[in-house]
């Protein structure tokens, strides 16, 4: 049977639409709307970070050029890493591809909670506000680096110290709140709204990510919040959970024996999952783009599973690998080394199960099939020489330089962002029923792609040297040879690069939007059931009359003696359809 | 730390355990609808995004509970070694009353049950009434308790900020409180919606109101459950 979308059938309408213009696209209860408003205030955010790592290279590269002070370098360095881990990867993910996608690839007409869907919305936007006027307070925003230790988080001489981290501490608790409120809907909704026959291991892969994703964030984000509570109080009302006995400016304060290592403990206890919060729905989208762009079915579907909630599960007793340095008990040093270095495992299947998804293929590179093999290779590189930092004994001389900013950056910053670019070009047409430029998403691909590597390769090397992390000025120190120092003049120049190819693809999306060609339905002949709702963009309800019923897995591409090299989920069994052997 | 660890492998097996039987298929050997399987939204969405939360709520407690401990230790760790004095954690001696709050919201707990069990006749639902209001009315008491021990320890002038064991004795009793508070928002709107005439209530709305008075009385259930192991946490002082 030829390929028919649900839009070409008989059908009757039923649509509830919203009906004023702030119903439908302010105050909004529909997962899609909520979606693009949660992935534009998370862009908006990404952007400002970007700005702001722009200014930090431009005094590491030419230190005293630009007029930058150490506290302002300090503020920027620590708003960077908070808004781009935070409120940008974690909220673009989840709140905007989880919002997104969960209903349309399970087959549900909105999220369960549709309600809260929008608060959560609403609450994260509220969130973002909070931390934006902290640029705009005296003393400015909190320079205390994006991990916010304590003691020096909240004591005086550090910037912003008067309302940046008030103002830091209090936005991440209401991200928080929003984050749960999202949660909450993501989670019940995968478990108690999926259309007839989608069963849990018919799901495809990028809602497993999302969906294992967002139990992390469950569980691991309230240690988040317990620990921003805290240090609060110790900020406001002089408790000691955090604050040890200290002498500042030659005076003791009334703090006694409380324990910095505390909240270290608390801050990786969320710090780690949170990079599988942003890792895992990666992972997933990914697989879908891979699949669907190679024409062929994802390999090794039921090991991806498992690697997925493997990771999710293991990503729970590693989070102590950030701490080798705090001084810790070398039996622990060895049983955090352990996990961690087995979390490589279930990492390397999902690494080897892309490539031999590949593997005699019928390739496309298409733009979303560009970034999501480019993905492969920041991954890869990321992933290796986490394997070095795994180990204590290699970490130790590495920690807190150039080389472990190269790793994180290669492994939870580059590669994320290959498959956020991919997936927003590969879901753009159904969003907006026009497709994406090529040719300037080709252009944005390779620059960004190149120009990444030029900025994060040389990282490993100077960190090799020994050049520290964190310094806003090196001057003329001994062990820092001078190469080091036109090697951080090219990266702040590969950065701008970098930056300036994003404008290509702040074009691209507007320009497309108005002239772009019209998609159809399945411009990627994919066979989830997102492509394969009656309207594009989808209207309110998703499915019109009939939720869809499921048939298949997700992944029937170029099945043998198939006309068509995909079957989409919702297609009956033809006749005679041969069962395949497991 | 080693309370964080045994939290986190808490988790982990949470995460593996409750999706490894469902791990077993093989999709693509699997063709057609799959009988038994859901059809479009359950009637027990709003119960499991009940039992979601309330794994929130338990991730929220296990870790100040992990933080409590670990910085009870590292005082107790400090005197050992006669570094310094034992003022940043002045232990806590809890008001004799601590365990009548503790009776209150057991009672309370039981009548939302009672409620819950009346729910299900039409003769009984003057009683669910009774039983639901009488278990808001058993947690505001707890509440008041919760502030009078504030309040009594506060003027012993023996505990002050500085005290850890005191700051986190306030600080947990005030997040349990809030979570009771949130409850009662929602037990508030369920017990308004109770007293807007049940006997005219269309039959879909009956049993609404029962599955409020069910995911109340689980919410109370759990929270008593917690306010025990935190009583006890903070016993150990």
């Amino acid at each position: 049977m030829a390929y028919v979308a649900i839009a070409d059938r008989d059908h009757e309408q039923d649509h509830h639409d919203p009906d004023t213009f702030i119903t439908k696209y302010v105050w909004s209860q529909d997962h899609k709307v909520i979606a693009i408003q949660y992935g534009g205030t998370a862009i908006a955010m990404g952007v400002i970070a970007l700005i702001l790592s722009l200014l930090m290279r431009l005094q590491i590269g030419f230190p005293d050029t630009f007029d930058i002070t150490p506290y302002q370098y300090y503020q920027f360095v620590t708003m960077h890493g908070m808004i781009m881990v935070v409120y940008l990867l974690t909220a673009l993910f989840l709140g905007g591809f989880g919002n997104y996608l969960i209903p349309l690839m399970c087959g549900s007409r909105d999220m369960v909670f549709p309600y809260m869907n929008m608060l959560s919305f609403w609450v994260f936007l509220l969130s973002c506000i909070i931390l934006c006027i902290s640029f705009f307070v005296p003393g400015g925003p909190t320079g205390a680096g994006w991990t916010l230790y304590p003691p020096q988080a909240i004591a005086e001489g550090t910037p912003g110290v008067d309302w940046g981290i008030l103002l830091m501490l209090l936005s991440l608790a209401v991200f928080i709140v929003a984050f749960t409120m999202g949660g909450l809907n993501y989670v019940t909704t995968v478990l108690q709204a999926r259309c007839r026959g989608m069963t849990l291991m018919r799901m495809p892969l990028s809602v497993w990510g999302i969906f294992v994703a967002t139990i992390l964030g469950l569980l691991a984000f309230p240690a988040l919040l317990v620990a921003a509570i805290m240090m609060l109080l110790d900020r406001t009302i002089d408790t000691s959970f955090f604050m040890p006995a200290l002498m500042l400016a030659g005076e003791a304060t009334d703090t006694e024996g409380g324990s910095p290592i505390l909240f270290q403990h608390l801050f990786w206890f969320f710090g780690h999952p949170e990079v599988y919060i942003v890792a895992l729905p990666a992972f997933g989208l990914v697989s879908d783009l891979l699949s669907t762009h190679a024409r062929k079915n994802i390999f090794g579907y039921r090991m991806m599973v498992w690697a997925i909630v493997a990771i999710g599960a293991l990503s729970f007793v590693v989070w102590a690998h950030h701490m080798y340095v705090s001084g810790m008990n070398p039996y622990f040093g060895f049983f955090f080394a352990t996990t961690t270095l087995i979390i490589a495992v279930p990492t390397a299947i999902k690494v080897y199960n892309w490539v031999l998804t590949l593997w005699r293929g019928d390739l496309h590179f298409t733009l979303p099939m560009l970034w999501a093999t480019g993905f492969i290779f920041t991954f890869v590189h990321g992933g290796l020489t986490g394997l070095f930092l795994g180990n204590v004994t290699v970490d130790l001389p590495l920690s807190d330089t150039y080389f472990v900013i190269g790793h994180f950056h290669m492994v939870m910053g580059v590669s994320p962002v290959m498959v956020l670019f991919g997936a927003i070009y590969h879901w753009y047409p159904k969003m907006t029923g026009k497709m994406p430029n090529k040719t300037l998403g080709t252009i944005h691909f390779w620059m960004t792609f190149l120009g990444t590597y030029a900025i994060y390769l040389p990282m490993h090397y100077i960190g090799i040297l020994g050049m520290p992390r964190r310094y806003y000025s090196y001057g003329d120190t001994d062990f820092i040879p001078a190469s080091a120092t036109g090697i951080n003049e090219s990266i702040t120049i590969a950065a701008i690069f970098v930056a300036v190819a994003q404008v290509v693809f702040f074009i691209n999306i507007f320009w497309s939007l108005r002239k772009g060609e019209p998609s159809g339905h399945n411009p990627w002949r994919a066979t989830t059931l997102e492509w394969q709702t009656p309207d594009t963009p989808p209207k309110h309800g998703n499915w019109g009359h009939d939720l869809p019923e499921v048939h298949r897995w997700a992944y029937d591409y170029s099945v043998p003696g198939d006309e068509e090299d995909f079957i989409p989920q919702n297609h009956p069994i033809k006749p005679g359809e041969a069962s395949v052997e497991g | 730390m080693f309370t964080l660890l045994a939290i986190a492998m808490c988790f982990s097996m949470v995460v593996a355990f409750v999706l490894i039987r469902r791990l077993q298929d093989k999709p693509w050997t699997q063709q057609g609808v799959i009988e038994g399987s859901q059809d479009g939204l359950t009637s027990s969405a709003p119960k499991v995004g009940l039992w979601t939360f309330l794994g929130v709520v338990t991730s929220v407690f296990l870790v100040f509970i992990g933080a409590y401990f670990m910085r009870m230790d590292m005082s107790h760790g400090g005197v050992a070694m006669g570094s310094m004095e034992m003022r940043d954690w002045v232990p806590v001696d809890e008001p004799w009353f601590l365990w009548l709050n503790t009776l209150a919201l057991i009672l309370a707990s039981i009548a939302i049950q009672l409620a819950h069990g009346f729910s299900s006749s039409g003769a009984g639902r003057a009683n669910m009434r009774r039983f639901f209001n009488a278990a808001g009315i058993l947690t505001m008491l707890f509440l008041i308790g919760q502030v009078l021990a504030w309040r009594e320890l506060y003027l012993t002038g023996e505990y002050s900020v500085s005290s850890a064991a005191f700051s986190f004795f306030v600080l947990l009793t005030a997040v349990h409180g809030l979570h009771l508070i949130g409850g009662l928002y929602v037990w508030s709107r369920a017990a308004a919606r109770i007293r807007r005439g049940l006997e005219q209530a269309e039959l879909h709305q009956v049993a609404r109101l029962r599955q409020s008075v069910q995911l109340c009385a689980t919410y109370w259930h759990y929270l008593l459950l917690i306010w025990l192991v935190l009583f006890a946490v903070l016993l150990t002082t």
